[in-house]
C-alpha cells in the first residue's frame, strides 16, 4: 500500500515538472517537445492523481476495496481478460496487415507500409518468444 | 461438465454472494460454475471440496463424450 502510494505521488510530482518544464521552456524548445513533454506530463499527473484518489477511498471503505480486489483477481474474470486480450490482439494484428495493404493500394509513404508490416512481424516474434517461455516454464 | 455445486450450497442455505465471499470469487464466478458455463480451476476445485467437506470427484461430474 505505501509503495503503490510513494509510486502514484511520484508520478505526480514527475508529470508535473514535465509540464513545468514546457511552460518554463516554452519557446526555446521546438514545439513537438514541448507538446510532448506538456502531454505525458499531465497525463502522468492525472493517473497519478486519479490512482491516488481511488487508494484513498478504498482505505476509507475496506469491505468494497476487498470486493473490487476479489473482483481483480476473480480466477473466471482473469481467464476473461485474458482470452479478450488474446483475441483483440489477434484482429488488431490482421487489421495491420490489412493497413499495410491499403497504404499501398492508395500510394501512401512506404514507411507507413514498412511499419505497418513491422508491426505485424513484432507482433509475430513477440508471439512464438511467449510461446516457448510459457512452454519451459509450464 | 456437470456438477453439484448449487444442491451443495442450497443444502447449506448459503446464497451465490455468501458461497463467493467465502472462496474469494466473484458471485457470477458461482453462477458460471452452477449452470456449467464454466469449469474451475484445480485451485478452486479443492477450495470449493475442502469447504463443502466432500471430494472433489461428488461435486463434479465427469462424463467422458463417446468417441
Amino acid at each position: 500500500m505505501k509503495g503503490k502510494k510513494a509510486l502514484y505521488i511520484a508520478f505526480i510530482v514527475v508529470g508535473l515538472c514535465f509540464a513545468a518544464a514546457s511552460l518554463i521552456l516554452g519557446e526555446t524548445i521546438p514545439n513537438s517537445v514541448g507538446g510532448t513533454l506538456m502531454g505525458s506530463g499531465s497525463g502522468m499527473a492525472a493517473i497519478g492523481l486519479t490512482q491516488l484518489l481511488m487508494l484513498h477511498l478504498d482505505t476509507k471503505d475496506p469491505a468494497q476495496a476487498r470486493k473490487k480486489e476479489i473482483e481483480e483477481t476473480d480466477e473466471r474474470n482473469v481467464a476473461i481478460r485474458r482470452r479478450a486480450k488474446a483475441l483483440s490482439g489477434d484482429a488488431l494484428q490482421w487489421a495491420v496487415i490489412v493497413a499495410a495493404w491499403v497504404s499501398l493500394g492508395i500510394d501512401a509513404p512506404l514507411w507507413v507500409t514498412l511499419a505497418a508490416i513491422g508491426t505485424f512481424v513484432m507482433k509475430s516474434a513477440l508471439e512464438v518468444y511467449l510461446v516457448v517461455r510459457y512452454q519451459r516454464e509450464m | 461438465m456437470k456438477n453439484r455445486l448449487e444442491e451443495l450450497r442450497k443444502a447449506r442455505g448459503l446464497r451465490q454472494e455468501e458461497l463467493a465471499e467465502e472462496l474469494a470469487v466473484s458471485r457470477q464466478t458461482i453462477g458460471s460454475l452452477e449452470n456449467g458455463r464454466y469449469n474451475p480451476s484445480i485451485l478452486l476445485a479443492f477450495k470449493l471440496s475442502r469447504y463443502f467437506g466432500v471430494p472433489i470427484e461428488e461435486i463434479f461430474i465427469y462424463e467422458e463424450e463417446p468417441s
